[in-house]
């Protein structure tokens, strides 16, 4: 069973891309190859002037769920990144108090996942990835499994940390309103086997804002262009 | 984090008080139903003669169970120790799934009680042969509870320390032990008892010493005071043990999780 069709993209540094498509298209699928989780037929892909052959050091990435170590704190769960595998985060103790601030857990720091909310806990497995300071942030639906109002404050979230951190970020979502709310460019794919059928330019102002964002009359048109190109209406 | 501290205390409150009751309530109905119906002394002692006859013979009981607690403790650690190598070897090694697992189970399958003798005959009246029937009886459940906990970890966390780039050994230690340590330490809950068990059987079979065999000596002569006694003392050195076993087991609190 082919879940992609050739895929080709470039993805610019710091730009915050957004995958788009039904259930089963594939996209996840296209995230775990750039993680190098998934062997691919194919020319290459690349992080910067690497190509990726297996789990790459440059790229975190953050699932669905959050993956979190039930035994180990929010401290603990940030430092597993840096402590498993290679990366290039430096020392994570000089990282810790800014990171949980970045998260706004400060409070939170020796409390266990079962203490968390989901949205917290999703908060805790993004900054697990940045603390090992990625090229590029994956996230496969990070957000899928959270309740609507938890997710549009963690979209706000997301986009202050992008801001502060300045990452390039992949996000695969299902979601419209979030794909054009946080990306500057949406690639839309097609049902199985996926493959990309338009390259949508995001051209909102940021930092965006949802009050202001969603106002925005191109925000209503990029919906329906995007909607349209998905065969929703 | 308030929630989990305390939980814990009061329903270990609670469940002391009623457990005192209700064996409060047990010891008086074996009392007096004993007096009351006259039932005779070497059928069925009153629970005070068999507190009188341990508290006299408290020196042969501390020493017995001395002798007994030794052969459970090395049964049962030798049983922990090779537990956890078979279920490794089982667990990394292909070719031992299909020959090492196939041969426990197998041992397994052999009444055990039916072995005794002949470790008697192999490996003498003394320690040793009662040492090898504890660890007979315990190895079983903790390779088993042990594997059981090593196939626990979920998958996405798999993917997850994949995609950290961790190394197999680094995911074995970080990730796959933790996960399996509530199901090991189930095993070994599991375990102790029978390692009790295995001890007395071997010294039921051929001993000189040890609570079984003062249970042998002590029926035998009708001082059915004494039997009860060292059973109390077996019963007691049983839950000591477990009580143990519990209290390391929370260390490992993740598991309800």
């Amino acid at each position: 069973m082919r879940a992609l069709e050739s895929i080709s993209c470039d993805i610019k540094d710091c730009e915050f891309v957004s995958m788009l498509g039904p259930s089963g298209c594939g996209k996840s699928t296209a995230l775990r190859i750039m993680a190098g989780l998934l062997t691919f037929e194919g020319d290459s892909v690349r992080v910067g002037d690497k190509d990726v052959t297996g789990p790459v050091d440059e790229a975190g990435i953050v699932f669905q769920t959050s993956n979190l170590l039930p035994w180990r704190d929010v401290t603990g769960n940030l430092r597993l990144g840096m402590e498993v595998g290679n990366h290039a985060g430096g020392n994570a103790e000089e990282q810790l108090p800014q990171m949980l601030r970045t998260l706004g857990l400060s409070d939170f720091a020796k409390a266990y996942p079962h203490e968390l909310s989901g949205g917290m806990k999703q908060r805790v497995a993004i900054g697990q990835a940045l603390m090992r300071k990625p090229r590029v942030l994956l996230m496969d639906e990070p957000f899928g499994a959270l309740d609507a109002l938890t997710r549009d404050h963690l979209n706000v979230e997301l986009l202050r940390i992008w801001q502060a951190e300045r990452k390039t970020v992949v996000l695969v979502t299902h979601s419209i309103a979030e794909s054009i709310f946080l990306s500057d460019r949406v690639l839309v794919m097609s049902e199985r086997p996926g493959r990309i059928i338009e390259d949508v330019l995001i051209d909102l102002p940021r930092p965006r804002d949802p009050s202001t964002t969603r106002q925005d009359p191109k925000f209503g048109a990029y919906v329906v262009q995007l909607s349209k190109i998905m065969g929703i209406v | 984090m308030a929630k989990r501290k305390s939980s814990p205390r009061n329903w270990l409150n609670r469940d002391l008080i009623d457990a005192t009751v209700f064996f409060i309530i047990l010891g008086l109905v074996w009392e007096f139903s004993v007096q009351l119906f006259a039932v005779k002394a070497y059928l069925l002692p009153a629970l005070s003669d068999i507190f009188r006859e341990a508290w006299a013979s408290r020196a042969l009981l501390l020493s017995e169970s001395l002798v007994t607690l030794k052969e459970v403790v090395l049964g049962f650690s030798i049983a922990v120790i090779s537990g956890i190598a078979i279920a490794a070897a089982i667990y990394f090694i292909p070719v031992a799934k299909r020959t090492i697992y196939p041969l426990m189970i197998a041992l397994q399958s052999i009444p055990k009680i039916g072995l005794a003798p002949i470790i008697i005959v192999w490996f003498g009246y003394g320690l040793g042969s009662k040492v090898i029937m504890a660890f007979l009886f315990a190895f079983f459940p903790i390779i088993i509870s042990t594997l059981g906990g090593l196939a626990a970890t979920p998958k996405q966390l798999e993917e997850h320390f994949a995609a950290l780039g961790a190394s197999g050994w680094v995911t074995f230690w970080k990730l796959r032990v933790p996960f399996a340590l509530p199901s090991f330490m189930d095993g070994c809950k599991v375990a102790m008892p029978l390692a009790v068990i295995g001890a007395i059987v071997g010294e039921f079979v051929g001993s000189n010493d040890g609570l079984g065999n003062l249970i042998l000596l002590a029926t035998g002569s009708s001082n059915t005071a004494l039997t009860f006694a060292a059973l109390l003392a077996v019963t007691v050195m049983s839950l000591l043990l477990f009580f143990i076993l519990e209290r390391l087991g929370k260390l490992v609190w993740w598991r309800a999780l």
